[in-house]
């Protein structure tokens, strides 16, 4: 049984993204101890984990950098936001001294959510369409649907609410 | 063996000596068999007078040790680490299985499911405990017994979520849809564990009776069907005068007070849940309710809703009062006398400005009437605020607070999102069309630092006397990790110097190995031989011919089995060059080539673009599954299937040939390799 896509998109739900997350490569070697030393908003734990959480507040985001100039910027609310909010950090990297170029910036993920407003019979889901869809009541309430054209992963509630994730 | 014909006179009379195993032609005398193999069994003496069978137990599956024939030289120490790791999971297995008391069809099937899952290598980086428990719940639900997962993680003390990880994953690799688990499989369980002696039936029935009211009314979607068992088991217990307490319902049912407390509740929200006893017994209500999620939901969007229009009536109300009080101050002044005439008027026109200020701009308003202007403007003004509020806040998704310096916020609600759905759509488009760059490259990755703040970042960067500081408090934090990185720089250092220093470099996940590149298949087979040092003995000159004559074959990737089982069937041929050069060498050409296109055709239906190796495993073990096929006696006759592929080559088109149809013989040898079938 093949999912249909319905003839008229006006059902009126736009689903909202809560989460963008996103890398880009700074092309350079940065000392981790340095900048978590100089920056107000840094944190680094090298016991605990071999990169720096660093956080701004506009776009609230926050980013991991790792020694071999990477970095994983998450938390914005759209595309346009998380490639500001990279490029800011990429900014405070170069002032505090390291020649931070801004390479391959890429989304690797984004997460939204939405409300059907009507309650979804999660046992019938997984009995018509069995070859994508995966409910546990067991081990999780909601049921992971994973459709293939466009790779998405939905998780269906018996509320009528949806979270939908993809990645590229 | 009747019909022998003596080789020597042509006699028919053979003689058979079992005790001796020979085989004598009565006429001429020749022996015509020696040491003939019997099946008969033998006794031997045992030291305390008794005698037992001579012989040895040989294992159903797997490969046991073969029997030397007169040596007893330890040739193949221990078995193939494929059978051992199969043996140790049946053992595993029945261990556990019997501990769940599982009959032994259960058990084999789990064991079934178990080597399905060795064979798509599932259980690297997994630990077998997991994995077993797995295959067994596979089972437990394919079979409909009432065992549940926590049991499992109950016997073997691992967290239930992991095993539920592992769990998923098989089912998912092995393509096999289990049913979704129905509460009343339950119900029998458990009611026998809650002891109802003679009334047991009765109470299950009433109990089973409960869950069907409560799938109807939507209670059992996304709970574990255990908590529901409790509830129902709960009451239709005390419905027929059990003192069951809640306590002792939840021990045996394996959920938390106060899961079971939420779902009695959730069902005395319901309307059957007044009904008596005999009603409840007879009746079956037709209406069904909401599941409790969807109504919780429902009633918190209302509460959210009702809070906004209350905010915005107190708005109003200190409005009015803000407005209230201006006006009794105007009153005031203008009760005291007028004499200061200028400064009246420059305070009036202030007091004026005040409640113009704090009305918003509004027009300007007679001090007479001021009250009631004032309130009536204040009225107009936010019922249109109110409307257009409320307009704004049903078109945003996220209606943001009311109030006068929100409304606008409220308004522009909206937009980002509407904004986002525009990039969204096109980065619909990127997913669809791949090839298209992202035209926001900024030239050679240079930063582009439009719309960046400096003063902002500058905020983000600590002055030097902070930047002392947090250093200090960083040292102090890390202090034991600085001191051993400063230990092991020391020890590298020392071993350095020692000339003993062994580079441990970060180990590389088990890096796949790369496809070979080949341009004939030749050229393949050598390299894969050079990487697999398989044999030294093969004559590559010959093979060079071979394929030479061959000629044409396409280049491919990832076709690593087909050759390994090329240069088998090759190895075996002693003498390749005995046969007609050209055949075997097209042949393996021919054969190849419709490998590459199956695999090919895969690929495209398969759609991902991982590395080229493991597709082409991963097919192959696909398409035994899918075809079911036993590997084993389709195996290897050479000769067989260089006539076969003489025989197409005669038809002179590239016909699908049997072997193509059975799923491809290489495929069939991998498997042979590894099951030792």
């Amino acid at each position: 049984m093949t999912p249909m896509t319905p003839l008229s998109e006006c059902s009126g739900i736009v689903p909202q993204i809560q989460n963008i997350v996103s890398t880009v490569n700074l092309a350079c070697r940065l000392d981790l101890k340095k900048i978590a030393l100089h920056a107000k908003n840094a944190e680094y734990n090298p016991k605990r984990f071999a990169a720096v959480i660093m956080r701004i507040r506009e776009p609230r985001t926050t980013a991991l950098i790792f020694s071999s100039g990477k970095m994983v910027c998450t938390g914005a609310k759209s595309e346009e936001q998380s490639r500001l909010a990279a490029r800011k950090y990429a900014r405070v990297v170069q002032k505090l001294g390291f020649p931070a170029r801004f390479l391959d910036f890429k989304i690797q993920n984004m997460v939204g959510s939405c409300d059907v407003r009507f309650s979804i019979r999660l046992e019938g889901l997984v009995l018509t369409h069995q070859q994508f869809s995966s409910y546990e009541p067991e081990l999780f309430p909601g049921l992971i649907y994973r459709m293939v054209k466009p790779r998405i992963v939905l998780l269906i509630f018996v509320s009528g609410k949806v979270v939908l994730t993809g990645k590229f | 063996m009747t019909g022998r014909v003596c080789r020597g006179c042509g006699g028919t009379d053979i003689e058979l000596d079992a005790a001796r195993g020979d085989a004598v032609c009565t006429g001429c005398g020749s022996v015509l068999e020696d040491n003939i193999i019997v099946s008969e069994v033998q006794f031997v003496e045992n030291s305390g007078g008794g005698s037992s069978a001579v012989g040895q137990f040989v294992s159903l599956d797997g490969a046991g040790k073969t029997p030397t024939l007169g040596g007893g030289f330890h040739v193949n120490l221990g078995k193939e680490s494929r059978a051992q790791t199969l043996q140790n999971g049946r053992r595993h297995i029945h261990h556990l299985g019997s501990q769940l008391q599982l009959n032994q069809h259960c058990l084999d099937t789990a064991f079934n499911f178990f080597k399905m899952a060795v064979s798509k290598h599932l259980t690297r980086g997994r630990k077998m405990a997991h994995v077993i428990a797995a295959c067994l719940y596979l089972v437990c639900r394919t079979e409909g017994t009432p065992h549940m997962l926590l049991d499992l993680s109950d016997l073997l003390q691992v967290n239930v979520y992991v095993l539920g990880k592992t769990f998923l994953l098989l089912a998912r690799e092995l393509c096999i849809n289990a049913p979704a688990i129905d509460p009343c499989l339950y119900i029998p369980r458990f009611a026998h564990l809650l002891e109802f002696g003679e009334k047991n039936h009765e109470v299950s029935m009433t109990a089973l009776r409960l869950l069907q009211r409560m799938k109807r009314d939507w209670m059992h979607t996304g709970r574990r069907p255990s908590g529901l068992c409790g509830a129902a088991l709960l009451v239709a217990a005390r419905m027929h005068d059990f003192r069951r307490t809640v306590k002792e319902v939840i021990s045996v049912v394996k959920v938390c007070e106060s899961t079971l407390r939420k779902r009695l509740t959730e069902f005395e929200d319901t309307p059957t849940s007044q009904l008596t006893i005999d009603e409840f017994m007879k009746i079956d209500l037709e209406e069904e309710c909401d599941p409790p999620s969807y109504t919780a939901g429902q009633r918190k969007l209302r509460m959210k809703q009702l809070e906004q229009v209350l905010s915005k009536k107190l708005e109003e109300v200190e409005g009015e009062i803000s407005s209230y009080q201006d006006a009794i101050e105007i009153e005031l002044e203008n009760s005291r006398p007028k004499a200061k005439g200028a400064l009246a008027n420059l305070s009036k026109d202030g007091s004026v400005e005040d409640t113009a200020s704090s009305l918003l701009g509004e027009e300007d308003v007679e001090d007479e009437e001021l009250e009631a202007a004032a309130s009536h403007m204040n009225q107009d003004f936010y019922r249109e605020l109110l409307g257009g509020g409320s307009g704004s806040a049903e078109a945003a998704e996220n209606p943001e607070g009311g109030g006068r310096a929100l409304a606008l916020e409220s308004l522009l609600g909206p937009l980002p999102t509407a904004a986002s759905l525009g990039i969204s759509d096109s980065i619909r488009e990127c997913i669809s069309a791949p090839g298209r760059d992202p035209e926001d490259t900024s030239g050679d990755g240079e930063l582009d630092l439009s719309g960046i703040d400096d003063l902002e970042i500058d905020r983000y960067i600590l002055n030097e006397s902070e930047a002392r500081v947090k250093a200090e408090l960083w040292m102090r934090e890390n202090a034991e990790y600085l001191q051993e990185q400063r230990e092991k720089e020391a020890r590298i250092a020392k071993e350095k110097e020692l000339g003993i220093y062994k580079e441990h470099k970060p180990k590389k996940s088990c890096k796949r190995r790369e496809p070979i590149q080949a341009s004939t298949a030749g050229e393949a087979i050598e390299k894969m031989l050079e990487q697999k040092k398989i044999s030294s003995k093969i004559n590559y000159s010959v093979l060079r011919d071979l394929n030479s004559k061959g000629g044409g074959s396409p280049q491919r990737e990832g076709t690593r089995p087909a050759e390994r089982a090329s240069s088998r069937r090759l190895s075996r041929r002693r003498t390749p060059a005995s046969r007609n050069g050209a055949d075997p060498g097209a042949c393996v050409g021919k054969r190849l080539r419709p490998l590459v296109s199956t695999q090919t055709a895969k690929k495209a239906a398969m759609g991902e673009a991982v590395l080229p190796s493991p597709p082409a495993l991963g097919a192959e073990l696909v398409r035994p599954a899918a075809v079911l096929v036993e590997s084993g006696p389709v195996s290897y006759h050479p000769e067989e299937d260089a006539d076969e592929e003489e025989a197409d080559e005669e038809d002179g088109e590239p016909c699908v040939s049997a072997l193509q149809m059975l799923g491809g013989n290489d495929y069939g040898c991998d498997g042979d390799d590894d099951e030792g079938y």
